[in-house]
Order: structure tokens, then sequence, then C-alpha cells
């Protein structure tokens, strides 16, 4: 019996750690812990509700707008404040730009070296790579030349023994399986992958008037002014100029990222039979195309138990059954309370005990919905979209199932994507679904403001009583709520309960552990010195965890450790 | 080789909501209040980007990062690197896409082949990174020093930027107290 630990912390920094103990090449038991505390919320005390998301937006630096646009939500779900039709679609599409960036970099940058054994380029033919690709998708930079570039490229790195940003993979494990020429494939969009994440950012920062935080938003709207003969405002030039930004970023979306997860889906078929963990399903609707958020491009709600017919509708941030559905427990987390708490009356007194395997072992409360452990991500959003018959995500869906079906050699169904590699395979279909969207919302902006339409902004007034309110979006991580309490116009109480709190969460008080520690279960590990395939599961969720601070190690001393005990 | 039109970025790297660890953004408030800069100087309050950084690292060449960094010495201490020091730090295994990522967006610019020719390291020691908004005394007084320091080096790098005649307040509203609206 091995029990790993990894632990990226250091003295003055703290992130996920996963414990696991591994018998017999298989993990038998899991612990999730958030070691940094994260009561950021207290800052918000007494503050001016309209100001919030600035704060928000400091959440984390990577979730920067997510955080910022659930906080304005919050506010005007508790004035019940309607948001002009152009403010939505200007938010819609800062959303879904944000979010192609993220899941592209999730993809490529953050967890393809799990998959792909770069080591392998130099024994790859480039005009084999060329012609793979060229089975796999019409996208017009995939020629013999710049396999054979990408490839000398890798080569000279290397020999010259500085492995540079591939110093710390887990090379030549025996869990990769990638032919050669696929590696070099897979290396030569991670590089392409570059160029298009930024493009996504860029299409934030027009609309946003600045990146990584952006300026524009406020509570009953944005602050775009909207005026075809002014060049400070939203004009037509700068709607063209996000249509072309738009017109780069889907292609690489649909032609590359798409099809290579499908294809890296089609040549590990084994993980999805690996990694389920919690089947329950959580997701809310999104990309508002009303002002009173009534209707959504992107539907939500729940799936019990892994199943597809047990779907149930979330229909908007006014349902009951998310709005009182949502508790968090603490019986296992770092924080003083006995009764789960609803959101709005949530406490964050830290009552730190050390790592305990069976009491009190992470900064991470537990939430529950209706006393459930839930998943969230693009795999909650997929399901219950494809469960609901949502036109764009069963499109996608099935070609993205036919397309691994046909790689693999075998049927692939949609049960499948309950797992490690489904969680992957769903981030893609997401992204896909969410290209189509966004050139649906640039249509809505577009005609919308040709019609005559420039308003932006509807002014919030706040009463004397006390008022509570919920703001929800479906972020690229899954479900993040804002909570707020608003008494005589100031902040009372502030809860966000965002994504990885619910893939992280601790066990409960009955003792029911959350996604991570239950999608560990069973995973195998082959060399506990080398957990790869332990760290596949883990990304799969693509965690988030500190919203962190940022102090850089100049002493070289470890950050990351991974012990075998 | 830095020339007049070479694009130089000097990004101000923190969380404004834990301490001294706003320092970056901080120094990034004060550069905009003190000084005019030529037009090939973007400034910009990135926070705590994890490797999002690749994106203010693309197309330029060169780049200041103002940060507070871990390591043995007083609160308030400047301590400044340059690009090579930098890169002969290690890259760490990554768990989350936070872990602070300077030397990988560094790498990753490098392997990609447009990164930053030239990077300075502007690192002050910390006195507190609680959970909080706004400067110890000591970290406070160094952001002053750091702001001359890069302005220094801009100009090294033939960007002089030139100082106001009547500079602004920094627009550090994380540090502002709380107002509220009117209620009715």
């Amino acid at each position: 019996m091995a029990r790993i630990t990894i632990d990226p912390i250091t003295r003055i920094e703290g992130h996920l750690r996963i414990d696991a103990v591994v018998e017999g090449g298989q993990v038998q038991k899991a612990w999730a812990s958030g070691t940094m505390w994260r009561g950021i919320e207290t800052i918000l005390r007494g503050r001016d509700p309209r100001e919030a998301w600035l704060f928000t937006q400091r959440f984390c630096g990577v979730c920067t707008t997510v955080h910022a646009m659930a906080s304005v939500r919050a506010v005007e779900d508790a004035l019940a404040l309607d948001v002009p039709l152009n403010a939505q679609y200007i938010r819609n599409l800062i959303l879904i730009a944000h979010a192609l960036h993220d899941h592209i970099v999730h993809f490529y940058h953050l967890s393809a070296l799990d998959w792909v054994d770069v080591t392998t380029i130099p024994k790859a033919d480039p005009a084999k790579a060329a012609s793979i690709a060229e089975s796999l998708s019409e996208w017009p930079g995939n020629s013999r030349q710049e396999m054979a570039r990408v490839q000398k490229k890798i080569v000279g790195l290397l020999e010259g023994g500085q492995l540079g940003i591939f110093a710390n993979g887990y090379w030549g494990h025996p869990a990769m399986k990638l032919a050669p020429e696929v590696n070099l494939l897979a290396l030569s969009h991670y590089l392409q992958a570059l160029d298009f994440q930024r493009k996504a950012t860029q299409v934030v920062g027009v609309l946003g008037g600045k990146t990584p935080h952006i300026q524009n938003l406020a509570v009953g709207g944005v602050m775009n002014a909207i005026n075809f003969d002014s060049q400070a405002t939203l004009n037509m030039e700068r709607l063209y100029m996000l249509k072309d930004l738009l017109a780069e970023v889907v292609p690489f979306v649909q032609q590359v990222y798409f099809p290579d997860a499908c294809a890296i889906a089609g040549f590990y078929p084994e993980w999805f039979d690996i990694g389920a963990g919690v089947k329950n399903y959580l997701a809310v609707p999104d990309l508002p195309t009303d002002s009173r958020s009534r209707n959504f491009d992107l539907p939500g709600g729940t799936i019990l138990d892994g199943k597809l017919d047990s779907v149930r509708p979330i229909s908007g941030v006014r349902d009951p059954y998310f709005r009182h559905g949502v508790v968090e427990d603490v019986t296992h987390a770092w924080y003083k309370g006995r009764e789960p708490q609803h959101p709005w009356k949530g406490e964050t007194d830290p009552n730190y005990t050390d790592f305990q395997d069976e009491g009190k072992y992470t900064w991470v409360k537990a939430p529950r919905f209706e006393g459930k452990p839930m998943q969230v991500g693009p795999l909650a959003t997929i399901l219950v979209g494809y469960a609901q018959q949502h036109e764009l995500t069963r499109k996608w869906t099935d070609l993205a199932l036919a397309r691994a079906s046909a790689i693999a050699k075998r049927p692939i169904g949609v049960d499948k994507l309950q797992s490690t590699m489904g969680r992957y395979l769903a981030r893609a279909i997401r992204a896909a679904v969410l290209s189509d969207l966004a050139i649906r919302h640039w249509e809505f902006l577009a005609k919308n403001v040709a019609a005559g339409d420039v308003d932006t902004f509807n002014p919030p007034h706040f009463p004397k009583d006390t008022l509570e309110g919920v703001g929800f979006h479906e972020a690229p991580r899954g479900t993040l709520s804002h909570w707020i309490v608003v008494k005589d116009g100031a902040l009372a109480n502030y809860q966000a309960v965002v994504p990885t709190t619910w893939n992280a969460s601790p066990r409960d008080a009955r003792d029911v552990p959350g996604p991570y520690e239950a999608a560990l279960l069973k995973n195998p590990v082959a060399n506990p010195e080398k957990p790869l395939e332990l760290l596949r599961t883990v990304h799969s969720f693509d965690p988030c965890m500190a919203c962190a601070i940022h102090t850089l190690d100049v002493e070289g001393r470890t950050t990351a450790t991974v012990k075998v005990l | 080789m830095i020339t007049a039109s070479a694009r130089i970025s000097v990004l101000g790297l923190g969380n404004v909501l834990f301490g001294d660890d706003g320092f970056g953004p901080f120094v990034i408030q004060s550069l905009r209040a003190g000084w005019d800069f030529p037009q090939n100087v973007c400034l910009v309050d990135v926070g705590t980007p994890g490797l999002d950084l690749v994106t203010y690292f693309q197309g330029t060449d060169m780049v200041f990062l103002i940060d507070a960094v871990g390591g043995s010495g007083v609160p308030g201490e400047l301590r400044l690197y340059r690009g090579r020091e930098l890169k002969q730090m290690q890259p760490k295994p990554r768990v989350s896409p936070h872990d602070p990522a300077v030397l990988e967006t560094l790498l990753i610019a490098e392997l990609a082949g447009d990164g930053p020719h030239d990077i300075l390291l502007v690192g002050v020691i910390p006195r507190s990174l609680d959970l909080g908004v706004g400067l110890s005394a000591a970290v406070r007084e160094a952001a002053a020093a750091a702001s001359e320091l890069v302005v220094r080096e801009l100009a090294n790098a033939g960007a002089d930027p030139v100082p106001r005649h009547r500079p602004d307040t920094p627009d550090v509203w994380w540090m502002r107290g709380p107002t509220l609206p009117d209620r009715s």
C-alpha cells in the first residue's frame, strides 16, 4: 500500500492537495484539500453593492470576468432590475469569448501533456503526421512543412538537453500511448493555440475595455455607449472588428480543438471507463436572450444518479428548485458551524485543525444540492442539454461520439461521457456549441443596434429594506453562484459558491465524498512515484482552486511535490 | 536590441485583496498617475493570471514584471532580476492554472518564438499577504522607489517617461473606504 500526496504548497502559497491511498495498482481512497483559506467574501461586507463586482473580479486571476458577471447579476436579482437587450448580448459575447479562451488553454496548455509524449516527436514522420491531420480536419495549418518545422524545433530542444517548458512531464510513462505522429500533430496545435486563445481574449478586450479585468460592467447593464457616429463608442468599426476576430477563433475551435479532442478520446478509449465519480450533475441556464433573463440559449437543470431521463430543468434564477436547493456543509472543512447553511445565511468563520483523515482536512466547504453532492462543469452542461434535446448540444455531441467511436473502432455512447475522458470531450463539445452561439449573439447585437436600440443601462435604485439576491453564471468550470444580502443599501452578507467548491468538495456530515474524491476511486496508478493517471482525472475537472495570491519564489524552492509514503 | 519602436509591457502582478500582494497593481497605478509614457509602452495591472500571462508576453520585445517575491529579506526590500536569472529557476509540476507561471510563460513564449528578448523583474519582499486591502508601510515606501526604478530602466531602454507637472492621485480604488448609494 502506498499513500501519495500531491501538494503544490509552500510557506506562503496554497492550492489543491490530493491524497490517495493506492493498493493493487488502484486508488482505494482519496481526499481533496484546498490548502488556502478562501474568506475573500468578508472584504465585501459594508460595501456598495454597485461596486462589489470590481472586488469579486479579483477573487480569481484566471476567472476574472465570471465573478464580475455573477456579482452584478446577484444585485440585479435583489433589486428585480431588468437589463437592456444590448447589455445582455454584450455580456454574453464577453462570457462566450472568455470561455473559448479558457477551454482552448485548458486543453492544449494545461492538460495535453498528460496524454502527449513530447519525447517521441523526433521519431515522427512529418508527412504521415500531415496526412493524419488531413483525415481529421480541413484546417489549413496542417501542412507537412509545418509539421517538419515544429519537429525541428522540438528536436533542437531535446538535443540541447534544455527541455524548457517540457522539463516536468512524465515522459516514457506506460500510460502514454499516442503514435509519434499524433504527438507531433498535437504539439503543433499547442503552438498554434497560443495565437487563437489570444484572439479570444481580444474579443473580451474590445467589449470590456481592458483585459484581464473588464471595465464596462454596471449593475443594470453595461457602460458601453453605442453610437455609430462616434469613434469612442461601440460603432460599426468595432462591431466588425469583433466579427473578424470571431471569424478566426470559431474555425480554430471547430476545425482544430474539437477534432483533436475527439481524436485523443478515440486513441485512449479505456479512459471512458475510468473516473466517473459523482453522477449527479448541476448546470444553470445561461446566455439570456431577453431583458428579464427568462429565456436562455443554454439550458440548465439537474441529472441524478447518471440517468439522463431524470433531468429536471432549472428555469432561471427565480426557480425555487435552485434558489432554495443549495446548502454548504462544513463537517470536514476548517470552519466553525454544525448544520449545513444556505448561502444567504452562510458564515466563514475559520477553525483550523491540521489535516485529519477522518476529521477536518480542507478549506473548501462541501456544497450540497437537496442534500446531494453534485458534479459541475462542461460535462454537466452537455448532459443536461443533451437530455433536454438542446439542438446545438445534440449536434456537436453526436458528432464527437461518432468521431471518437470511428477512431476507437468501438461504439462510444453518450453514457460513456460520464468518465475522465468524457470530461475532456464534453469541454470540447461545449466550446463548439459556444462557438456557434458566438456568431448568433454577434448577429443579435448587430441587428438590435441596427434597428435603432442603443439602450445599455437601467439605473438601479436601492430601497431601505433588507433584500436577498442570487446571481449565477455557467462558467468554464461549471455553475458559479454569488449570494448576497443587502441591508439599507450596503452589503450585509456575500457568499460565492464557485465551481471548484462543488467539484473539490470534501466529505459531508454523512461521509459522502465530493466529485474529485469519488472520481479518483479505482483510478489506475502504474507507478506511485509518477502518478500520471491520477493527474489525468484531476485535470479533467480543470481545477481552479485558491483564487490565489501571486508570489514568485525567487530562491528556487520546490513549490510542488509528489510524496509517496 | 531594444529600439525606439520596441514594444514594451510593464505588468503589475498580484492580488489586490491580499495585502502586500497588491504591490504590482499599486505600482502600475502610481506610474500612470505620475508620468506620461511613450506610445510603445503599455502598462497593465494583470492581477494573478497564472498561465494566461502568456497573452501579455506575446508580441513584446521587453517586459517589466512588478511583483511581490518570496525569499529571505527584510519587508520592503526591492530585488531586481534579469531574464537570464529568471530562466535558471526550474518549472514546477502544475496542478491548477493558478500556480505562479512567470517562468512557464517565459518558456512557452520562447518556444513559440514571439516572446520578449528582454525581461526584468522588480520584486519586493512583502510584510503580509493576509486577506485585506492595502499595503504595509514598508512596502508602500518601496512602491515609490520601484516606480522610480522602472522609469529609469525605461529611459535606459530609450522609452523615456515624462514626469507630469501635476501628478494625478493614483487610482487605487481597492484601498478606498466604502461609500454607499442613496436609499429611498
